[in-house]
């Protein structure tokens, strides 16, 4: 694959704004991004625009999304599509920008996801997340997210011993994160206590184990390897992706202790990039729920299977450990809008291996090489992505 | 705001959801449930002969969903009961299933438990009440299978 590179970043916060719909939260993100570049930029450059989006702005435009935003904010032009992969939309937008690009066709390439959430009722969010599970089976049965998750979580702790307590340390870890990110929706720390006296959802998980619904926007600018060095010295390159997809529904998948696109994706993004998981300096990872982001430890190779609590116990995932996990807070303290994650993910990463986080303090050092990890729905499909600093 | 499965793509499904019919694949001989276009056990078969599951199974793991955290269209029976009991049910013929578990009460299911499959009311939409599986714990005398 020809080298591509991302150039420019940014994003909204994430979190709960009342005063902003999806068109402004993409311009807001938008024009963040145009600021980054370090040695300017001119907008006409960018040749095609790929946002990632679930809900369409809570269905109000289902039809020609992405070409309403760019048309927005004054790239009427460009080839402008809608990916739509649930949660993972953000990530499917990226790896469909960072073919754009490959392909030889586009120099400069606009990867990026929306998604307004809280304008919807609880029960339209409820809709909206529902209907990306296997909608004839798994919502007709009366489950919800949480709960597919909450039964993988079950299995889980029967085949791992897994404890209830493991679940509370990732949401511990991920607000302590949180708590330094200014870009956070929920910048606060949580103890294991409040996570374990918190509300239940679906059993085995309460509320503190669920990610919220969020506002928000990120946007990335992909360039060749060719033309990125006009627009900075510090490119971010891709060194290697991977997208697969497995089943919707968890009743057949032949287990649910593993996210099966995750470990295929995964796979493929490693060997692109010639690294493995011994070689990161930070991972981005899918934690919409706690158990996720345990799951993914071993589905990213981060640890063997079965070790996934010690290596959460260890210390190891938290910012100052040896493989620092979601240090951004993650889904759970970032914030997790649906379309926008992905791309978030890849902001925060292009930020990291940068040196460029707003705090000292949260800023993980000489970051090489990272991962991100994005999934769509519990697990229908998902996008790894690894990246070296320039 | 419930899913939407139209009462015509409801219908299309009655015999898998009021009788649990599978799947037999004429290349494998795998048991598909629910059906499928190309066989999930070979990935090669596509061509199947009705089959009717026992309806018995062990539960293989489940989830309370709380009252607050129901799906509109569960609301009513969330709010009447408090909470619900959805399981992932492995069954006799191979396959695994969703579906809600009954007869509970508050008591926490067990992995591995012995269950069968009942027709009770799903849900209701467009004013129609949609029936189809869930499973309750079994007994130890050999359970009828729904629908016979
Ligand atoms: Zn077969």
């Amino acid at each position: 694959m020809p080298e591509v590179a991302i150039v420019g970043a940014g994003q909204t916060r994430f979190g709960d704004f009342p005063d902003r719909g999806v068109k402004e939260l993409f311009a807001e993100a938008y024009q963040e991004t145009l600021a980054s570049v370090d040695r300017g930029m001119d907008p006409a450059d960018i040749q095609a625009a790929y946002i990632g989006c679930l809900s369409a702005g809570g269905g109000f435009q289902l039809g020609q999304l992405a070409p309403l935003l760019t048309s927005y904010v004054g790239l009427p032009d460009i080839p402008s599509l809608r990916v739509e992969n649930a949660c993972a939309s953000g990530g499917y937008a990226l790896v469909a920008a960072i073919c754009a690009v490959a392909s030889g066709r586009y120099d400069l390439v606009l990867a990026a996801g929306v998604e307004k959430m809280r304008d919807a009722s609880a029960n339209r969010a409820r809709y909206w997340l529902g209907v990306s599970g296997d909608t004839e089976y798994e919502r007709l049965a009366g489950l919800t997210f949480a709960g597919i998750y909450a039964t993988m979580a079950r299995r889980y702790m029967e085949e791992y011993a897994l404890k209830r307590e493991h679940l509370a340390l990732v949401a511990v870890k991920n607000h302590a994160h949180g708590a330094q990110n200014p870009k956070a929706q929920f910048q606060r720390q949580v103890d294991v206590d409040t996570v374990l006296r918190g509300p239940e959802v679906a059993s085995p998980l309460g509320v503190w184990d669920c990610c919220s619904t969020t506002d928000g926007a990120a946007c990335v600018l992909v360039a060749s390897a060719r033309v990125a060095r006009s627009f900075t010295d510090r490119p971010v390159y891709v060194m290697g992706w991977g997208a697969a997809s497995d089943h919707l529904a968890i009743h057949d998948r032949a287990r649910i202790t593993s996210l099966r696109a995750t470990v295929s994706a995964c796979r493929q993004a490693y060997q692109q990039a010639g690294v493995g998981p011994q070689d990161l300096d930070l991972a981005e990872v899918h934690d919409c729920f706690t158990i996720a982001e345990i799951m993914a430890y071993s589905d990213l190779g981060l640890c063997e299977e079965g070790r996934n609590a010690a290596l959460l116990e260890s210390g190891a995932t938290r910012l100052g450990g040896s493989i620092p996990v979601n240090v951004s807070g993650g889904l759970k303290a970032k914030g997790h809008p649906l379309g926008a994650t992905g791309i978030g993910m890849a902001c925060e990463i292009f930020w990291q291996l940068r040196g460029q986080a707003e705090l000292p303090s949260r800023q993980v050092k000489d970051a090489q090489i990272a991962l991100s990890h994005n999934v769509g729905g519990s697990g229908g499909s998902a996008v790894v992505v690894v990246y070296r600093g320039g | 705001m419930g899913a939407h499965v139209s009462i015509a793509m409801y219908q299309r499904n009655i015999p898998l959801r009021y009788r649990l019919v599978g799947q037999r694949c004429q290349t494998c001989g795998g048991v598909n449930f629910p059906p499928r276009a190309v066989c999930s056990q070979c990935s090669k078969g596509t061509r199947f002969e009705d089959i009717q599951l026992s309806g018995r199974g062990v539960l293989y793991s489940w989830t309370r969903i709380a009252g607050a955290g129901a799906p509109s269209e569960f609301a009513a029976q969330a709010q009447a009961l408090g909470s619900f009991v959805v399981g992932l049910v492995q069954l006799e013929e191979g396959p695994r299933v969703v579906a809600q578990i009954v007869e509970v009460g508050r008591s926490a299911p067990r992995l591995g438990q012995r269950v069968e499959a009942v027709l009770r009311r799903i849900y209701e939409e467009d004013g129609v009440i949609r029936y189809g599986y869930k499973f309750r714990p079994a007994g130890d005398a050999a359970p009828t299978p729904p629908g016979k």
